[in-house]
């Protein structure tokens, strides 16, 4: 038994991204800019550094590491740069806040 | 139009598999088995006999004497022992014939087959292993502290048998968002899953349904959930702890450990076994606290029976059409693989860490309009009685 490929796969495939703080390599997709998928490799995962500076969250399921906001931010800048695309073509959402400050200036 | 896109798509699909998984497999409460009788369990395909001796210690042994095959399942519990109602042969908790009361020694070799077994938080698991080898150290089961804590209920344990479907369905839920809104009339908001080792993580964030009047506020004056948080684990193949907290309207959060497990009885047939335990309320009294607990285990029985009536007519699919807006269904069951190995084949891609966010902001928007609609048909129809 062995188990197919992911078929939304053959719609885009996982991209290589490198967190900037600790150099680990990552294959990341993106659906949209809200859906993350990450495939780490063991190797990946020794060199986080703020995987081994995590201490187990309370509860019965607490050590589980929850992610790595480093590696979150690399994320977001290789959108921003363009190096990791995104599948659903739906602009980059942006902060309305943001957005008013802009056009009060 | 071209040929291609009048392709239908075939459903495709492997037999179930023959093995069963590696790993802590809970059979249900240690208090169901320390009455001092024989227990006949089916499972991983043999029946197996579970006992509790004098000394309270319950033991897990193959279902068959290996004298003349008698079913110890039908014996007695004699001291530590479980006697074959066939000829009185006594076995112990270890797997070794202790006694033969008619004979003068017990002959080389006499051993059967005895399940390693762990107690914990009032629960009885065996390891289950085809290739025979002992759980490693780093595949346990975790505490679950309020088990030990007065301050929560003791547990409120259901039990069901499904016919007709491999135990594969239930665990392809951990990472099914879109069902928990259409099965078990949650409503979630943010949905992630982790993969490591030989742990499945779900992250899942809910919000109350207006459309669904929940038994716990039914007819009274209990607070109204306004959702729930909860992180679920998978501890291997089969045991699933929810630290699940329900949030309410002017009233204070409720926290609650939720289990949901199984084992195998044949490729397809398996015992589902799930159970809560719940914080008690301050001012609530032990009895009114276990009628909550209670209450929650009802209403999670409800969503398990709508689950088990979609897995005995549904067909096993290994090729599932996902949307983007579906969780990693593949990548689970590539973890979930792991277990069906032998521990030499464990190809890293079914331990390394996975991570997968579902993007809950399309989902949401139609499950409103949804639940809108619901309210407003309700509406309607209590007009027109």
């Amino acid at each position: 038994m062995s188990v197919r490929p992911d078929n939304r796969l053959d719609d885009g495939p996982m991209h290589q991204v490198t967190c900037a703080a600790c150099s680990a390599l990552v294959q990341v997709r993106k659906s949209s800019f809200e859906q993350t998928s990450i495939q780490w490799s063991d190797d990946a995962l020794d060199t986080c550094v703020e995987r081994r500076a995590a201490s187990p969250r309370p509860g019965p399921n607490g050590e589980t590491f929850s992610g790595c906001q480093s590696l979150r931010e690399s994320i977001r800048g290789a959108v921003e740069h363009g190096d990791l695309p995104v599948q659903d073509d739906t602009p980059t959402p942006v902060n309305p806040e943001a957005d008013t400050e802009a056009s009060h200036a | 139009m071209s040929v291609a896109d009048n392709e239908v798509r075939q459903i495709e699909s492997d037999e179930a598999p023959t093995r069963f998984a590696r790993g802590w497999h809970c059979l249900g409460l240690e208090r169901d088995f320390a009455d001092g009788k024989p227990h006949r369990i089916t499972a991983f395909g043999v029946k197996l006999v579970v006992f509790a001796g004098e000394d309270g210690k319950v033991s897990v042994l193959d279902g068959y004497c290996r004298h003349m095959g008698g079913d110890l399942t039908q014996g007695t519990v004699k001291g530590n022992e479980i006697a074959c109602p066939f000829h009185d042969w006594r076995w112990g908790g270890d797997g070794k014939c202790k006694a033969i009361p008619y004979a003068r020694r017990v002959p080389l070799r006499a051993r059967t087959q005895a399940w390693q077994t762990l107690v914990q938080d009032g629960l009885l698991f065996v390891w289950n292993d085809p290739e025979g080898n002992p759980p490693p150290e780093d595949v346990t089961i975790p505490k679950i502290s309020g088990y030990d804590d007065p301050e929560y209920t003791d547990w409120v344990w259901y039990q069901t048998t499904i016919e007709g479907a491999n135990c594969r369905e239930i665990v392809d839920n951990v990472v099914d968002m879109a069902h928990f809104f259409y099965v078990h009339y949650s409503f979630p908001t943010f949905f992630k899953n982790i993969f490591e080792g030989h742990v499945a993580t779900q992250f899942m964030t809910g919000t109350g349904r207006e459309d669904i009047i929940r038994p716990q506020t039914e007819g009274s004056t209990a607070p109204k959930s306004t959702g729930n948080s909860s992180v679920a684990s998978y501890h291997g193949p089969s045991f699933m702890i929810d630290d699940l907290t329900y949030h309410y309207e002017d009233a204070p959060d409720v926290p609650s450990v939720l289990i949901n497990c199984h084992y195998p009885v044949d490729a397809n047939t398996f015992v589902l076994q799930y159970g809560v335990i719940v914080k008690k309320l301050p001012g609530l009294d032990d009895a009114a606290a276990e009628a909550m607990a209670r209450k929650m285990g009802d209403f999670i029985k409800i969503g398990f029976e709508q689950d088990v009536e979609i897995w005995k007519n549904k067909t096993r699919i290994d090729n599932p059409l996902l949307c983007e807006e579906d969780g990693p269904v593949y990548q689970l069951r590539r973890w979930y693989e792991q277990f069906y190995v032998d521990v030499a084949d464990v190809a890293p891609e079914m331990t390394e860490r996975f991570e997968f966010e579902i993007d809950t902001t399309r989902p949401n928007e139609a499950w409103r309009a949804e639940v809108e609609q619901n309210i407003a048909d309700r509406a309607d129809a209590a007009e027109k009685v």
